[in-house]
């Protein structure tokens, strides 16, 4: 099954996405900020998705994506970021970094999984 | 001038020639449609480019000529000859227009105006009686070619199905995207039950980026869900993809509108509507099957109807979608054509690169004499595959300056045409070797002897049809243009079936302008020649055409000018042949090297035969027997005064120029070499014997021979001894003129 790294400071954030992504069958790695995130894919760990906010302290998710991308093994990883209706010219500088595509907080379980089968198998 | 309009100038010139060469073939075959149509494409090109160039005049007149066109392809009007000169007359003034264009005034001038606004009055005259109500408009309505197709009926295809047509951005797969995940996604909405790949956006292995996405779909999608959530599936690449959805029931407007979306490539018709969704592939292999069994039922090939037309009948397609797609596939296969055919370079870009070469064919053969001199093997190993190199360059560089003859040669359809008009004859044009290519710069100086040439046959050549046909001829005459290569030149021949050259006459002539004297000996050949002497003309009265004094010395002027030659055979009663050869190309040649004393002369390699070596050339007959054939040769050193003695043994390069032999003794020879001719100066002009002057690798001057010349002395000066009582000047001429020869640059 299909691994999806989710990368988000609001711990109530990952917790709810987590549990949802877990009961639809898929293995979660999580991470709280970008340099976690980065910590994880330098040591190793394979992921089919990665799923992550936006605005974050330290590194945010637009310079994550742009990291990522530069990795040899994610250079076509299905990226999806979290957003708000309001956000629009965010969405646009992310997918130029290299996002796939995006999940309109909030979203609900069906719109979530949804859009994840859009991405990966 | 601006960019667009210099663009435009000379499209539409390409396009009046085009339309010229239809107008005449359509006196021949006034029922050929494609001809037809091809006329008003023309004039529709020119109409529609004048517009963007924002040319007003252009395009006021080229409208009515362009709804005459328009009746005559409807077949509202008949092809006539009066309709037919009318339309050419249209096509002078075009001509003239876009001249006023190009000449950057921003009117014509008034009497060009006077011709035009005449023109437009007989063009509406021929349109009134046909479609009064159209021409009493003022207004211009251009065709627009989309609006035509779209104004076709709004019939709905039969099709319960979506048809989703996309293509994806370059960037799909470096977004993290895999194109076929949408695929697989549709799949969730409902049931897919067509989908073609459109893979033509590929390009070529080695310019394709593996990281880019180059794929397109078409897809037909049978749904409940909306045109929203179809939408949405593509959301994430909604920006960079090109995303077309037609809900089921369409109109076959957009059926239309998606065809001329498609990519472009020469898809067979079949393919492009299964593609688009308009048809399933069941269909189309019916339609191929109906399609066979007809051709089977009449056993003829050709007689094959088209699969759009089964199509249709077989009601699967609506004849508006197959007439889109075959308008979407001839403009596809015109515009490849026309790709294929052309790339626009300034003829002074490639003047400059043929200098450059030429450039690089000195210093070549100045390494090549350096390597030898050396003798390091290597050295002259390499030097001589750099040689053999830049020798390919040459020849391709020198190729891509050559053009057809053909567009000269048909530049005399219309010639011909008007003159036997006007003179009240019936004649009629031949041409052949349209296709042999010659030296840019030379096909532009050749038309106006060529011009001289073809009317002279006309005027005096070719006889009034009374006269023919007592002469047992056939009532129409015939002139005909040739040209083909021979060993390193081009030959054109324009001969005519008409009354040839009546030798008395010449003869009285010349005579008379003291050009022979009464009691001269001359060949059949040297008297036909004499036509060419200057001041020469034998038709009494002088005719508007030709015969205006200025006369065939002028022609053999021009051509000797491009180191050609121009001479005349002609049997009376049966017609005259004007022989007119020249080289290839006026910049470079291959040498053959020879020296006198410490002079080197180059003599053009094309007209060299053979090289013997002779001792003891004794004697003062100056001609030697050659395997039993008397060879006239001239010494060099002779020739040219050059001082000292000459060697115990001398070389004799044979050459040969049309058709006669002669040697040229020279004391040593020195081997083929490239050279770039470079003209004498002004002051040389009137040497005969030397062609131009070249620099060798070493640095210094070589002349190079006029082997035509040479020839000529040599042959003259045997004759001379023969027939003494003739006085030839150009010996004597020559030779007092040789010490400026040595002395020269």
């Amino acid at each position: 099954m299909s691994t999806i790294m989710l990368v988000d400071d609001s711990a109530t954030i990952l917790l709810s996405i987590s549990s949802i992504l877990n009961k639809a069958g898929y293995t979660v790695e999580r991470a709280a900020n970008s340099e976690e995130a980065l910590k994880k894919f330098n040591a190793g760990v394979k992921i089919n998705l990665l799923i992550t906010d936006l605005n974050m302290p330290g590194m945010d998710g637009i310079e994550l994506i742009k990291e990522v991308r530069k990795l040899p093994d994610y250079k076509f990883v299905p990226i999806l970021f979290l957003t708000t209706e309001s956000q629009q010219s965010r969405k646009l500088e992310a997918k130029a970094a290299g996002a796939s595509g995006w999940i309109v907080k909030p979203a609900t379980a069906d719109e979530l999984l949804n859009t994840i089968k859009l991405v990966i198998k | 001038m601006d960019e667009l309009t210099n663009v435009y100038v000379q499209e539409s010139r390409e396009q009046l020639a085009e339309m010229e060469a239809r107008l005449l073939r359509l006196e021949q075959t006034p029922d050929d449609h494609d001809n037809i149509n091809g006329i008003f494409r023309a004039a529709h090109t020119i109409k529609g480019g004048a517009g963007v160039v924002e040319c007003h005049f252009i395009v006021t007149f080229t409208h009515f000529v362009e709804n005459l066109l328009d009746s005559l392809r409807n077949s509202e009007i008949a092809v006539s000859p009066p309709l037919t000169t009318l339309l050419l007359e249209c096509c002078d003034h075009m001509g003239n227009l876009i001249g006023v264009l190009a000449a950057q005034q921003a009117e014509p001038a008034a009497d060009l105006l006077a011709r035009g606004t005449a023109l437009t009055l007989r063009l509406k005259e021929i349109l009134d009686a046909v479609q009064p109500s159209t021409t009493g408009q003022s207004g211009i309505a251009l065709h627009d070619d989309l609006v035509e197709v779209e104004s076709y009926g709004g019939g709905v295809v039969n099709t319960d199905s979506w048809h989703i047509s996309v293509r994806f951005g370059r960037n799909v797969l470096r977004g993290g995207m895999d194109p076929l995940s949408f695929i697989r996604y549709l799949g969730s909405l409902g049931e897919i039950i067509g989908i073609e790949t459109i893979a033509d956006a590929i390009p070529a292995a080695a310019d394709m980026d593996p990281e880019s996405c180059y794929l397109g779909f078409e897809i037909r999608l049978q749904t409940k869900a909306t045109k929203a959530d179809i939408e949405n599936v593509f959301n994430f690449v909604s920006e960079e993809c090109d995303l077309r959805i037609l809900p089921p029931h369409s109109n076959v407007a957009d059926y239309i509108r998606l065809l001329k979306e498609l990519p472009e490539d020469p898809m067979r018709i079949g393919e492009m509507l299964v593609r688009c969704g308009a048809l399933t592939q069941g269909e189309i292999d019916q339609g191929l099957q109906a399609q066979k069994t007809g051709s089977a039922a009449t056993a003829r090939e050709c007689d094959q109807p088209p699969l759009g037309e089964i199509l249709v009948e077989s009601k699967v397609v609506h004849k508006e979608i197959v007439d889109a797609a075959i308008v979407k596939q001839t403009q596809i296969i015109e515009k490849k054509a026309h790709e294929a055919q052309l790339v626009r370079v300034h003829a002074d870009k490639l003047d400059e690169l043929i200098d450059l070469v030429g450039e690089l064919v000195i210093a070549g053969a100045s390494a090549n004499l350096l390597a030898l001199k050396s003798r390091q093997s290597e050295l002259v190993e390499a030097t001589s595959v750099l040689s053999r190199l830049v020798e390919s360059i040459r020849d391709s560089a020198l190729q891509l300056r050559m053009v057809q003859i053909g567009d000269t040669f048909t530049r005399f359809n219309r010639v011909v045409r008007d003159v036997a008009k006007e003179l009240g004859k019936e004649i009629e044009l031949s041409i052949s070797g349209a296709e042999t290519e010659l030296d840019k710069t030379v096909v532009e100086k050749i038309g106006d002897p060529l011009m001289h040439l073809v009317r002279n046959s006309l005027d005096h050549g070719i006889e009034s049809a009374a006269v023919r046909l007592e002469r047992g001829k056939p009532a129409c005459g015939r002139v005909s243009l040739n040209a083909y290569h021979d060993s390193g030149i081009i030959v054109i021949q324009v001969s005519d079936d008409g009354g040839g050259l009546n030798r008395e006459r010449i003869r009285a002539k010349a005579i008379e302008r003291e050009l022979i004297q009464p009691g001269d000996t001359l060949s059949d050949n040297e008297l036909v020649n004499l036509i060419f002497e200057p001041g020469f003309s034998t038709v009494e009265k002088v005719s508007k055409l030709s015969g205006r004094g200025v006369g065939m010395d002028v022609v053999r002027r021009n051509i000797l000018s491009l180191r050609g030659t121009v001479e005349v055979s002609s049997v009376e009663g049966e017609g005259s042949t004007f022989t007119i050869r020249l080289p290839l190309t006026l910049a470079i040649i291959d040498g053959f090297l020879v020296g006198i004393e410490k002079a080197s002369y180059v003599i053009p390699l094309d007209s060299v035969v053979e090289c013997i070596e002779h001792k003891n050339l004794t004697g003062d007959r100056n001609f030697l027997n050659l395997r039993g054939e008397a060879l006239p040769f001239v010494r060099l050193r002779e020739l040219f005064e050059t001082e000292g003695q000459a060697p115990a043994r001398e070389s004799i390069v044979v050459v040969q120029f049309s058709g006669q032999r002669a040697g040229i003794v020279v004391d040593q020879l020195m081997g083929e070499f490239q050279t770039v001719i470079k003209p004498l100066g002004r002051m040389f002009a009137h040497l005969r014997g030397i062609g131009g002057s070249t620099i060798l690798g070493s640095g210094e001057v070589a002349l190079i021979l006029d082997v035509a010349a040479l020839v000529n002395i040599v042959t003259r000066s045997e004759e001379e001894r023969l027939l003494p009582h003739r006085n030839n000047p150009s010996f004597s001429a020559l030779t007092s003129n040789s010490p400026a020869v040595q002395s020269g640059r």
